[in-house]
């Protein structure tokens, strides 16, 4: 079997003038960034209160969420999208992170900043330790070294977790940053955003980088790559440790944010979202990373917007939107990965240019 | 105790066999990881259980229903979804088999509800004790049954002009497709074989527990079973899953309940190091 | 090699995506648009919130609480509601994951507020959610599984309204042990490997021990296909009775290939694990060993006014066959302490009315499907009188092991 390279999204020609409107552009989006929190905790518009279903039925609390996956997202995708490295494993590496914010920061009692540096070096080596089978085995082989990885770092965090803490998990109190605790939504809104945002910004510059380009070219094809002067094995795992690195990162966010982590969270069901996000969003483009998280992480909330207003609907609607609505949006994400996957590879964008084009030539007859 | 693990090691490890088998077969022929493998043998249970208990038909007929939907699923699976994959990524095709999965959890959720259902068949219950070892029945069935089939399927690939046109295509897609022979056909009839392979395992498991859509599991068992046997190698498939459920009894029995997971992926990740193409597996196919 | 050009098409097609999100919600507004009173109290109704597993692995048992629940409020909506106001449920799927229950959480206490809160199946997210329930975002009035993080020490905002585990531990081994005429019993707990599992092993141990027996335990995966070693353990050990602790399929796997192997050691199991669906799946054979232990008297096992009156209700709702699962009694019964603690309050209802309303105390009369529920300021662990159950397969509904007075004397 061959990795057949994955389909990029098409070239297109890029504006690289900052004219007028794009710069109003820019500041709406930064604007509506900043307002984006108090909007949804507040849930009104200069005193007007809006409704749950102006709103989108979403809450602060998915915002969050979504960012946290976001980091989760960009990585897999620099890996798997980018470097061509495939891994089931990834939820494993969120697991790592709580863990060592188990131990760093519950445990040893040292602050949030500590415990993601530590989580960050923690997962580069379990990345390291993980990947070090793609020095031995290629394509398929390698995806089930990560699956295999995943089963050993879920045990170890069972056994870790039933040798210290409760069976109801491990407690993550007091995440603060400095003087500034993180004690509300907005200011983890705030402290995810410049992550996020710092995140992808080093791994777009990454990518652009020397490193970058052989990774891409070892992508698509290996030889390429060693032309170029690079040694695909270290670049490889590099790339697993970067990646596991930021996940790691991620994972003991995600214990801080929900306060309480088990084993049971990391389950292969949590690893598989990441890979269905970067379908949805596109192989190897990281913007398509944070919209494939947003779109699994808003739409089911969507979904029961709807569903709460179906009220005399017919029959079959009521079966799926009320009595079996986390079935159907089961389902919806199921179909829609599978559409994606054989009609549109880029994800959700290429769909919807395809589809435009589509519709495009239609109107030309 | 050890006679009494090591026998009931081998009567689960014969119905993850016959599934691995399933597996390995569809792979043989479309280079298909199926992470879905699970989940067609939870619908081969369901099919039992609609077939049995929701149409009343007798038990034999019951049975034929069940393995002629189960073929039916594995040929519409492969025409809808993996044939318009055909020479996409890797990961393409694994998305597709996991997402696959995701469906019909989701749809039978949604026909039968969350809650299990009983499957009630006519296959012997209790137990033959010897000595210290007890045998339960229905193992035994289960067992046997699974040898039938194995044996039937090696026969079926060595003999009959079908199963060796199955396996030249398997080995050679080219040289086949020149010779005349119809790839797409083959193909499906693969992912029929596998399919029912898989309902039949899910048919004893539901009958050993309750039918649910957590029979699913099964799939994360066969799956290890699967490449430590060797991707490509039919008996391979077989000896894997016996060692799997070896590893599980043993592991469970002798170490701890707990340690039946990292025992089973551990062996597993020891063999993709050391030995990649499996133990039966052939080493120039086995480098992917 | 080929150039990358990040997101190009993804910008491109921003706006369409933003105009399409913008008219969907337009779309899902104009229905919505209207009063939303801060703790979910209308001029015609209340809102009622659930946080329950309505998918995922555990669903099939709380799926069916969330459905008793609804039908109670259905029949109650339908009797005039509470002061002249329905009762709504608003029932969020946490799909056994704590990520799903914080998002269902903040969206009952904010965005689509309730008056108060029922269910929280997954303990993980009891133990998460615990300090800001306590602190006081939003009374929970009928949990499903009682934690220690939240019903320990007692608070004012929260009402266990499910059978602890210790109860259950304490009269079943009671009972089983003074029906076996036990000197030293010898007793096994199979458990799943998850929260809560090592607490009700601990518990049962406890139990035993005044008996002065022997306690031991084993564990199986909550998706555990085979349990043939943990039966091996219950050959070898040879325990007086098993007590099993998890989701339907631990007790019909264990119960099951205890018989396959020809063991007939009787076998009682926690209240969840009381369902027509675990006899059915074990036959009249193996479900002659297992009976299990609960606080709530399941449909059709007796004659009493609550029983009759839940049993035609769930008929006409189409739900005839969950009328006998003990969930779904168990969130009948979530309905009813919910209308008890609604009555309490005179004049404004609201989240804060509501728990001062009932903070001196309240008495739940279930009506025969469960002994009298009392909450007193310092006791808020719920149903405590429990006693044995069983299936007669024949007349296809469950029988009870006499009265829940006779019982009292295990839970004291």
């Amino acid at each position: 079997m061959t990795e057949a390279p994955i389909t990029a999204v098409p070239r297109r020609p890029m504006a690289k003038a900052w004219t007028a409107s794009r710069a109003i552009l820019a500041a709406l989006g930064i604007a509506a960034l900043i307002y984006l929190p108090f909007l949804l905790t507040e849930r009104a518009v200069f005193g007007v209160p809006l409704s749950n279903g102006m709103l989108l039925n979403l809450g602060i609390t998915q915002i969050n969420l979504m960012l946290i996956f976001m980091l989760g997202a960009l990585s897999l995708n620099f890996l798997t999208g980018c470097a061509g490295l495939i891994s089931i494993g990834h939820g494993a590496f969120y697991a790592v992170g709580a863990m060592t914010g188990a131990v760093v920061g519950t445990q040893w009692g040292l602050p949030l900043p500590v415990v993601l540096v530590a989580a960050a070096l923690v997962g580069a080596l379990a990345g390291v330790i993980a990947g070090l089978p793609s020095l031995r085995v290629r394509g398929l082989y390698f995806v089930l070294s990560t699956l295999a990885a995943h089963h050993i770092i879920i045990f170890i965090f069972q056994e870790y977790q039933f040798e210290f803490f409760d069976v109801a998990g491990v407690p993550y109190t007091n995440p603060a940053l400095g003087p500034m605790a993180l004690d509300t939504p907005i200011r983890w809104y705030f402290f995810l955003l410049v992550l996020v945002i710092a995140v992808y910004w080093g791994l777009s510059n990454i990518l652009k980088s020397r490193e970058g380009r052989a990774m891409r070219a070892m992508h698509d094809h290996e030889l390429a790559a060693t032309a170029m002067g690079a040694d695909v094995r270290i670049l490889r795992l590099k790339a697993f440790a970067l990646s596991s690195a930021i996940a790691a990162v991620a994972g003991a966010l995600y214990a801080y944010y929900l306060t309480n982590a088990t084993s049971e969270s990391f389950g292969i069901s949590f690893a598989i979202q990441f890979i269905a996000m970067i379908i949805i969003g596109g192989l190897g483009s990281l913007p398509g990373s944070l919209f494939g998280a947003a779109i699994w992480l808003l739409l089911p909330s969507l979904i029961s917007g709807l569903a709460a207003n179906v009220g005399d609907a017919p029959a079959l609607v009521r079966v799926l939107l009320v009595d079996n609505r986390a079935q159907f949006v089961q389902a919806l994400f199921g179909s829609l990965v599978i559409v994606l996957l054989i009609f549109a590879p880029g994800g959700l964008p290429d769909l919807s240019r395809k589809l435009g084009r589509l519709f495009a030539r239609e109107r030309g007859q | 105790m050890f006679a009494q693990v090591l026998f009931s090691g081998f009567a689960l490890g014969s119905i993850y066999g016959l599934v691995a088998l399933g597996f390995a077969v569809v792979f043989k022929a479309t280079q298909v990881f199926n992470f879905a493998q699970g989940a067609l043998a939870v619908c081969g249970a369901y099919f039992a259980v609609t077939a049995i208990s929701i149409l009343g038909l007798p038990f034999p007929l019951a049975i034929l229903a069940m393995l002629a939907a189960s073929a039916l699923l594995g040929v519409i699976i492969h025409m809808t979804l993996i044939q318009p994959l055909s020479g996409r990524s890797m990961l393409a095709i694994i998305m597709v088999t996991i997402a696959l999965s995701i469906v019909i959890r989701a749809v039978i959720e949604i026909i039968y509800g969350p809650q299990g259902r009983v499957l009630s068949t006519p296959l012997p219950t209790g137990v033959f004790i010897v000595g210290d070892l007890r045998m339960p029945k229905l193992h035994l069935t289960a067992a046997a049954t699974s040898w039938v089939c194995m044996a039937a399927f090696g026969a079926f690939f060595r003999f009959t002009r079908v199963g060796l046109l199955m396996r030249a295509t398997a080995d050679r897609h080219e040289a086949a497709m020149a010779a005349g022979v119809n790839v797409n056909l083959m193909n499906r009839l693969a992912w029929a074989i596998g399919s029912v392979l898989a309902g039949i395992g899910g048919l004893f498991l539901g009958q050993l527990q309750i039918v649910s859509t957590e029979l699913e599991t099964i799939g994360l068992l066969a799956l290890p079973a699967v490449v430590i046997g060797g991707l490509q190698s039919i008996p391979g498939a077989i000896v894997g899953g016996l060692l799997v459920g070896m590893i599980e009894q043993f592991s469970s029995s002798y170490i701890s309940p707990k340690s039946t997971d990292i025992a089973i992926y551990g062996f597993l990740l020891l063999i993709l190091l050391f030995r990649p193409w499996g133990l039966l597996g052939d080493q120039e196919t086995g480098r992917v | 090699m080929k150039a990358y050009n990040f997101g190009s098409g993804f910008r491109a097609h921003m706006p369409k995506a933003i105009a399409a999100a913008l008219v969907l919600g337009m779309a899902t507004s104009g229905a919505l648009a209207g009063d939303a009173p801060k703790d979910g109290v209308y001029a015609d109704h209340i809102d009622w919130g659930v946080i329950m597993d309505l998918s995922g692995p555990t669903s099939s048992s709380q799926g069916v609480w969330t459905k008793g629940l609804q039908d109670y409020m259905a029949m109650l909506n339908e009797n005039g509601g509470v002061g002249g106001r329905t009762v709504n449920v608003l029932a969020e799927d946490g799909r056994f994951n704590a990520a799903n229950d914080k998002i269902a959480f903040d969206k009952l206490v904010s965005q689509t507020p309730v008056i108060a809160l029922s269910g929280f199946g997954t303990s993980a997210t009891q133990v998460a959610l615990a300090s800001e329930i306590r602190d006081g975002a939003v009374p929970v009035i009928g949990t499903y599984t009682p934690t220690k993080a939240l019903s320990e020490p007692t608070s004012k905002m929260v009402y266990n309204g499910f059978c602890g585990y210790k109860q259950m531990a304490d009269a079943g081994v009671g009972y089983m042990v003074e029906k076996l005429g036990l000197k030293n019993p010898k007793v096994m707990t199979v458990a799943i490997e998850t929260a809560g599992g090592k607490d009700y092993a601990d518990y049962v141990a406890a139990a035993v021990a005044k008996y002065g027996g022997t306690a031991s335990s084993t564990t199986m995966k909550i998706a555990a296909v085979d349990v043939t070693p943990q039966v091996q353990q219950i050959l070898a050990e040879k325990p007086d009775f098993i007590t099993i602790y998890g989701i339907e399929n631990t007790a019909i796997l264990t119960m099951k290939t205890m018989q396959q192997y020809g063991l007939d050691t009787p076998g009682f199991g926690i209240t969840y694990l009381g369902t027509k669906s675990v006899y059915n799946a074990l036959g009249a054979e193996a479900g002659g060993n297992y009976s299990f232990i609960s606080c709530f008297t399941p449909g059709g096992a007796d004659e009493s006014d609550g029983n009759k009156a839940m049993v035609s209700f769930a008929d006409k709702a189409g739900h005839g066959d969950l009328a006998s699962n003990i969930n779904y009694v168990a969130g009948w019964v979530a309905g009813m302490t919910a209308e008890t603690a609604l009555k309490k309050v005179d004049g404004d209802l609201t989240r804060a009315s509501l728990v001062s309303a009932i903070e001196g105390g309240f008495t739940v009369d279930p009506e025969g499907l469960a002994a009298p529920i009392v909450y007193t300021p310092e006791d808020h662990t719920g149903p405590q009188v429990l006693k044995m159950f069983g299936y007669d397969y024949a007349k296809e509904t469950f029988v009870s092991y006499g009265d829940y007075a006779d019982y009292e004397k295990y839970t004291k």
